[in-house]
This record gives C-alpha cells, sequence and structure tokens, in this order.
C-alpha cells in the first residue's frame, strides 16, 4: 500500500522534473548555446546528487503552512500538485511546483478545517512579487557588467561564447543541484515520516532511509527532465524575447543569486545587524525568477521583441496554478475520503500532530526490492549516457573520415 | 573542456587562416594583373598557379570552419550569418580566379595607352576588397567598430564605378583605331576587375547588417 501512495509523489517528481528544468538550462537551451540531450543528462545528474546528499534541509519550509498528518492526504496533495503541474506543462507555460503545492496544501487546511498560517503564506506569497523584480534587476545589471567587460577585453566571439558556454554548463549543473536539494522536499518531504528502509551500503558511501527515498523522486525528476521538459524549455528560452549566449548565462546567474538570497539564513541575519529588515525566508518560485529575469533583459534591450501575448498567458497561470491546485486537492481529498474512505488527515489539537497511518517498519523484503531497483536503475543511467558517448564519438569520427575522403578525391 | 577550448582555438586559426588566404589573393591578383600589362607572361602564370592554391586553401578552409561550427554547435544564433559572410569573402577569392583564368585564356589585347586606367582599376577594386577583411575580422573582435571600417569598401567601390566608367569611355570613345569586337572584349575585362569590388561590397552589406545585430 505505501508503495501505492508513493506512485503519487513519483509522478509529482516527474511533473516537477518536466517542468523546473526548464529554470535551470531553459536559456541555455533556448538561446542553442547547450544542445537539449547535453542539458538533461547534466540537469538528471545533478538534481539527483543535489537531492541525496543535500535534500534533508528543505522539508520544513512548507511545513508551517499546513501540517499534513495522514499518508493518504500526502498521496492525494502529492497527486493534486502533480495533475496541475502536467497540465500547465502540457500548454507549455512555466509553472511553480512551490505554487502547486502551497495550493494543495491550502486545499488541505480547508478540508481538515485547519487554519492556515497568514504570515507564511503572506510571506511565501510576497516572494513571488519581490523574486521577479530583484531578478529582473540582477539581470539588468549582471548583462551590463558582462558587455562592459566584452567590449573592454576585444576578446574573439567565438572564444567569449566559449566561456560562456562553459559557464551555462557549469552554473547550470549546480542550478540543478540546488534545485534537486530544494524541491525534493515538496516531491518526497511528505511521505518521509512512513518511510522507513534499511540503510542501503554502496561500497563508498551509505544511503539512508530518506536518501533512499529522495533518490527514487530524484530519479522521478531526471526521468521527467528527460521525457518532458523540452517544450517547457524552449518556452523560457526563446519565446518571451530571443536570448543571446551571453543574456543566457546572465539569466540562469541572477536566478541562482535570488534563491540564494532567499534561502540564506546567513544573510538575512546580515540584514537584521545592519539595522535592516530580514529578508523573507521563503520557497521561491524559480519558474518566476526566470521569467522576471528574461524580461528584465527585454526590457533593457528596449521592449520591442518582448512576447507580450504569451507573458499574459504566464502571469494567467500564475494566478490558476495555486487555485487549480487548491481546488483539485479539496475535491481529490473529499473523494478519498468518502467514496474510498481513505484517511486524509485530520483537525491538528494541541498534541496531536501525528501521522495517523502506521509508521512501517524496517522490512527487508521491501528494502531489497527497492535496494535492486535503484541499483538497476542506476546502472541502466550509466550505461545510457557511456551509450550517448560513444555514439557521438562515433558521429564524429564518421564525419572526420568523410571529410578526409572528400579531399582526398578532390585532390 | 580541453577538447572545447582546443576546439575553439583551432577554429579562431582557420577563420584568420582564411581571412588571410583572401588578403593574400587579393595582393597575387594585383601583382598578376600588372605583370600582364607588363607582358611577363611567366610571372602571370605564376601569379595564377598562387590564386589557385590560395582559393583551393579557402575552400578547404571554408568547409572546416563550416564543419566545426556546426558539429560543436559554435555561435548558434550567428553560425548562418557567419557563413554567409565566409561564403561572401570566397565569392571574391573565386572571382580573382576566375578573372585571372580568363585574361590567360582569352589573352585581350590592352593597349598601353591605357595600361594606367587598367591598374588604377584593378588597384581600386583591389584596395576596396581588402578594405573588407579588418572589417570582418572586427566582427569577431570590435563588432561596434565594423561599420566605420566599412565606409572605405564602399568609398573605394564607388571609386572603382567611376574609374571603370571612365575606362569604358576612354575604350569607346577615344580609341579609334581598334575594332568594336576588341573594345567589346576589353570592356567585358573592365567587367571582370570591376566585379571583385562588387563581391566586396554585397559582403558589406551583409556584415553590416550583421554587425548591427551583433551589437544590439
Amino acid at each position: 500500500m505505501i508503495l501505492f501512495f508513493l506512485t503519487s509523489g513519483l509522478f509529482l517528481g516527474w511533473s516537477l522534473g518536466a517542468n523546473d528544468a526548464s529554470h535551470v538550462f531553459g536559456s541555455a537551451v533556448g538561446s542553442r548555446m547547450v544542445s537539449f540531450r547535453k542539458a538533461a543528462i547534466i540537469a538528471s545528474i545533478f538534481v539527483i546528487l543535489g537531492a541525496v546528499f543535500q535534500g534533508s534541509g528543505a522539508a520544513h519550509t512548507l511545513g508551517k503552512l499546513g501540517g499534513i498528518n495522514a499518508l493518504g492526504g500526502s498521496f492525494t496533495l502529492a497527486l493534486a500538485a502533480a495533475i496541475t503541474i502536467y497540465i500547465m506543462t502540457k500548454f507549455s507555460l512555466p509553472v511553480s511546483s512551490t505554487q502547486a503545492i502551497v495550493g494543495a496544501i491550502i486545499g488541505w487546511n480547508l478540508f481538515t478545517g485547519n487554519p492556515t498560517d497568514s504570515s507564511t503564506l503572506s510571506k511565501i506569497v510576497l516572494t513571488w512579487v519581490i523574486g521577479p523584480v530583484l531578478g529582473a534587476i540582477f539581470a539588468v545589471l549582471l548583462y551590463i557588467i558582462i558587455r562592459r567587460i566584452k567590449k573592454a577585453s576585444n576578446i574573439h566571439l567565438i572564444r567569449f561564447e566559449s566561456y560562456i558556454r562553459t559557464g551555462l554548463i557549469i552554473v547550470g549543473a549546480f542550478a540543478s543541484y540546488s534545485l534537486g536539494a530544494n524541491n525534493i522536499a515538496n516531491v518526497m518531504g511528505v511521505f518521509a515520516p512512513a518511510f522507513n528502509l534499511q540503510d542501503l551500503h554502496l561500497g563508498l558511501f551509505t544511503l539512508s532511509s530518506n536518501q533512499q527515498l529522495f533518490l527514487l523522486g530524484s530519479l522521478a525528476i531526471a526521468v521527467g527532465i528527460l521525457t518532458y521538459s523540452r517544450k517547457v524549455m524552449e518556452t523560457v528560452g526563446s519565446n518571451i524575447v530571443e536570448l543571446t549566449a551571453e543574456a543566457a548565462l546572465v539569466v540562469v546567474l541572477a536566478e541562482s543569486l535570488v534563491l540564494f538570497i532567499f534561502s540564506s539564513t546567513g544573510l538575512s541575519e546580515l540584514f537584521v545587524k545592519m539595522g535592516l529588515p530580514p529578508i523573507p525566508l521563503a520557497p521561491v518560485s524559480s519558474s518566476q525568477v526566470v521569467v522576471g529575469c528574461v524580461i528584465g533583459i527585454g526590457i533593457y534591450k528596449g521592449a520591442r521583441n518582448i512576447n507580450f501575448k504569451l507573458l499574459g498567458q504566464i502571469a494567467l497561470g500564475w494566478l490558476t496554478t495555486p487555485l487549480m491546485s487548491g481546488l483539485l486537492a479539496f475535491f481529490s481529498l473529499f473523494f478519498m475520503k468518502n467514496i474510498f474512505n481513505i484517511d486524509v488527515g485530520h483537525k491538528i489539537t494541541e498534541g496531536s500532530q501525528t501521522i495517523s497511518s502506521t509508521l512501517v517498519e524496517a522490512d527487508a523484503n521491501m528494502s531489497a526490492i527497492i535496494k535492486y531497483l535503484l541499483l538497476g536503475i542506476v546502472i541502466a543511467g550509466t550505461l545510457l549516457i557511456i551509450y550517448y558517448y560513444l555514439l557521438s564519438r562515433k558521429r564524429t569520427r564518421e564525419l572526420r573520415q568523410s571529410e578526409e575522403k572528400f579531399w582526398k578525391n578532390m585532390k | 573542456m580541453a577538447l572545447l577550448t582546443r576546439t575553439t582555438k583551432d577554429l579562431i586559426l582557420r577563420i584568420n587562416e582564411f581571412f588571410d588566404n583572401i588578403e593574400l589573393g587579393l595582393i597575387v591578383f594585383r601583382e598578376g594583373i600588372k605583370s600582364y600589362l607588363e607582358k611577363d607572361m611567366e610571372a602571370f602564370r605564376n601569379h595564377i598557379q598562387k590564386v589557385e592554391t590560395l582559393e583551393n586553401n579557402a575552400d578547404r578552409l571554408q568547409r572546416e570552419i563550416e564543419n566545426e561550427m556546426i558539429t560543436h554547435s559554435i555561435l548558434p544564433q550567428h553560425r548562418e550569418e557567419v557563413f554567409n559572410l565566409i561564403e561572401g569573402l570566397d565569392e571574391i577569392i573565386d572571382s580573382v580566379k576566375r578573372s585571372l583564368n580568363e585574361i590567360d585564356l582569352e589573352r585581350p589585347e590592352i593597349p598601353a595607352s591605357l595600361n594606367k586606367d587598367f591598374i588604377s582599376l584593378t588597384e581600386t577594386s583591389a584596395v576596396c576588397a581588402e578594405e573588407l577583411i579588418p572589417a570582418a575580422r572586427a566582427y569577431f573582435r570590435a563588432p561596434f567598430t565594423v561599420r566605420e571600417k566599412l565606409l572605405k569598401v564602399y568609398y573605394f567601390e564607388s571609386e572603382t564605378d567611376k574609374i571603370s566608367m571612365n575606362t569604358k569611355r576612354r575604350i569607346f570613345q577615344e580609341l579609334k583605331d581598334i575594332d568594336l569586337a576588341h573594345k567589346a572584349h576589353l570592356r567585358y575585362i573592365v567587367h571582370h576587375i570591376e566585379g571583385i569590388s562588387d563581391e566586396a561590397q554585397k559582403a558589406a552589406d551583409l556584415l553590416s547588417a550583421m554587425a548591427i545585430k551583433i551589437v544590439m
């Protein structure tokens, strides 16, 4: 049963991968600086690394908004959020997974009669507004700096482009790592208390129960990236405004900076020490920040080439995502509870905030299934990457041989 | 990463080598016409051979540059334009080779009184094309200077047109002792030499648009 409940989390992971990889590599793929295949492989690897090795920290952020206290509730919320993200992705609209989950949690709060913490909610909503604005400001500043450096250095266009490409891959890999670290909690965090597996020893390191769960979730994200993220990547990267190579790098850099600011406790404390108001530390929607960055550059370049129609559609998506997710969660919870008779959670009273489903004991069979499943997927993934690498080498060699043959015949 | 750096370095070298070939081709063209006018046929044939080698090199480099850029997805947003520019520059050296070959085949009898006009025409047409090369190099390093460099190309192209008109006028109005077929033949050679500056102007128009796009 617990594996069945997990499927909605995996579906959410897949939706998140299909959608959120665009925030990291969308501008690079949209500007054709990095091929989709290369971007998808790098993003997948680093999302998995981020989720497994640094995924536990972000689990607390959404907990304040609503403490889901039944596994059936977690399943339904994850499903509602996943369906919302899937539908938005289907229409090629960048959608925020944070918004979808926040909407679903509010739906759960309304259904179970739990109050929604208005201060946390307003803090999150505030970042949805500040994030893109700050992203636009950072993007314009970074863009001006890069352009000036380019002009002053008289660097060869091809060399400059090669540096930008390397930068895009490095920053993209780092951003993918952060994406995995931050967003795996949205995908798998709700299932963590109900999952208890034996430690998995892999020679060099050991994966705890949570890490195995996060690895499963991140593999779902990776599958989402590889199978369904292309359309959204192209929307973010090229449809709003045509991006140049340096603009593509600026977008990813600015996005990373904004995400860093809104998640850095150290920086927030520094602000307080300097007598400034603290930075609201809340999950920022990376899709909104990216769109903000792209628009910032578009406005700086004269706003003539901004696709305002598409922008309107994206803004509409921002409003409809939490609403749709919330309504979907509310009605799904109703059906789950009244038709399938599944416990989806209850009103939290003082001292009763526990998971109502029984915790799963460390089951040796389950651990073995997960162990072989994970190992199988990791080996298959590695073989696939090696296969692609060899294939591309073969193509390059064939091209070189045909070139040599051509010139031999010419002589 | 090392592979990418090496590719970048090789590609930059190839592009520079391609430009060098065009520049050298134009110098050889000038010398070739001079040697023909001086009736030094051995030197003329040597110049033709040099131009052929340079033209072959340019073709090989053009192909290699295109392959490298496509295979490694270099300059994806400006690639087509760079290809067109290289094609345009290659047309110049093709035109140089064609002109010299046709002169070699047809052996036009150029009256000594027209030597000065032909030298002047060749000089201006070749300088026009030569001025394009620094502008094309600047596209890769300082695109904001491209348009000011192109001014010289446009200036020399219009000068070439004037010299060409004057030469043709002299052929048809002042040279009374040669027949019409001979005059038509000389006009044909004038068109060939003038064609080099026309090719340079076409490439300059393209480069000008490319520079605006990249600076924006």
